[in-house]
């Protein structure tokens, strides 16, 4: 079922990209390596059923999801203000990143790695609306695809583009699924 | 700080007093200085509550609109009317520690001794504040203030913290503030109402007159702010 879901979210996540050819095949790609991944974890979460993750094993998993968050936000800083320098060259290494940190963050979330288990920002309503913290995920990893492309491609004006979709999508699930820092 | 009025009031008749005391009131801070420090009030509220909700762009509008008036104030401080301009109250610490001994012995309208230093650690404190969030860029690195191109990485990631933390540190010298508003009222002094009418009857017999300044020279300091905070804020351009 949560297979399905995620397929159909990356399906009409390509469907809805409009715009000129080499985009759209761009677009095609990014959601079907997105789909992938999101496949893969989809199903290793099947096969451990719903089991929470040991706690041991949870606590590692949120200290590399906190360091590897940290990174994503690093990149993503350099990568700003490379583009307000006008130096497209400067933003491949953080758009690289980037791209290759995102496929794993979607398997930083199993059962058991929320708020009850360690301290994270991380809220409960990842599990509880998994689908829909999933489709973020698909969506972001997407993006992150989508802005190594253009960081590769060197025309400034796209890559401006490619990172201000892709920190919409940080922002979106930030927003519902991340508590406020104090 | 001694009352030149007679000091007065049952409750009963406090409309009657409110009229009277209006009456002997004396002017000690002109409209600039209380519209700057009332829109600080709102805007620093509004600054940590743009921060805390993730309203970036207003965080950067509030900014903004917080460094003109610092500006305005900072040039107010030279130019404004008497009891506004620093030369007229900050003093060196043997004055301070003199005021604090004996505090009858300051005759004067405006800021004391000590209160200058609660000023100028606020209008600092500000300062900095607006000067680090120029260099920052926010989490995601999605919106960046206009000088983050212009210092290293390095310096930029610093000053995301410093900012942080700083707030903190203004909110203690705020808290101070209204501590020393509490003390000040207990002690018979309406130092908010002063802030809110420019007028008070708690002035020293022995203090200069009020001495306001002309319109020419509060068009300047406002097209001086201006132009500095437009510059900046359109990216600073030339630069």
């Amino acid at each position: 079922m949560r297979h399905a879901l995620l397929i159909a979210a990356a399906v009409s996540l390509a469907a809805c990209g409009g715009g000129e050819a080499d985009v759209n095949q761009t677009l095609a790609q990014a959601n079907a390596s997105g789909a992938q991944a999101s496949a893969t974890v989809a199903n290793a979460v099947l096969a451990e059923a719903d089991t929470p993750v040991e706690k041991t094993r949870a606590l590692e998993l949120m200290k590399e999801r906190h360091e590897g968050y940290e990174t994503i936000g690093k990149a993503m800083r350099a990568a700003k203000q490379a583009i307000d320098r006008g130096n497209a060259a400067a933003v491949k290494a953080p758009a690289d990143q980037i791209a290759a940190l995102a496929p794993q963050a979607i398997g930083w979330f199993p059962v058991g790695s929320g708020p009850d288990v360690g301290k994270t920002d991380a809220k409960a309503e990842i599990w509880q609306q998994r689908a829909e913290f999933d489709k973020g995920m698909t969506a972001f990893n997407a993006a992150a695809k989508l802005f190594q492309t253009a960081a590769a491609g060197g025309d400034l004006q796209a890559i401006k583009t490619a990172h201000a979709n892709l920190g919409k999508t940080c922002g979106s699930c930030h927003d519902r699924f991340r508590t406020k820092e104090d | 700080m001694t009352a030149s009025a007679p000091k007065k009031t049952e409750p009963g008749d406090s409309a009657a007093a409110a009229v009277m005391e209006a009456a002997l009131a004396l002017p000690v801070w002109d409209l600039p200085v209380r519209l700057v420090h009332w829109s600080f009030v709102a805007l620093i509220a509004f600054s940590w509550w743009s921060a805390e909700y993730g309203e970036t762009q207003w965080h950067l509008r509030s900014g903004f609109t917080l460094m003109f008036l610092l500006l305005f104030r900072l040039l107010w401080g030279f130019l404004g009317s008497s009891t506004a301009r620093f030369g007229s109250f900050v003093r060196g610490p043997r004055r301070v520690l003199a005021y604090l001994r004996d505090p009858s012995g300051w005759h004067r309208a405006g800021h004391s001794p000590l209160g200058a230093l609660s000023v100028l650690a606020l209008l600092g404190l500000m300062g900095m504040q607006i000067g680090l969030g120029l260099l920052l860029s926010d989490e995601d690195g999605v919106i960046t203030g206009p000088l983050n191109r212009l210092v290293d990485f390095e310096t930029a990631e610093w000053a995301r913290g410093v900012h942080k933390l700083l707030f903190n540190v203004l909110l203690g010298f705020i808290a101070l503030h209204l501590a020393a508003i509490l003390f000040y009222r207990w002690r018979g002094n309406r130092l908010v109402r002063a802030m809110v009418t420019g007028r008070s009857d708690d002035i020293a017999a022995g203090a200069p007159a009020f001495a306001a300044a002309p319109r020419s020279r509060l068009l300047l300091c406002l097209a001086i702010a201006g132009g500095i905070t437009a510059w900046v804020a359109s990216g600073v351009p030339g630069l």
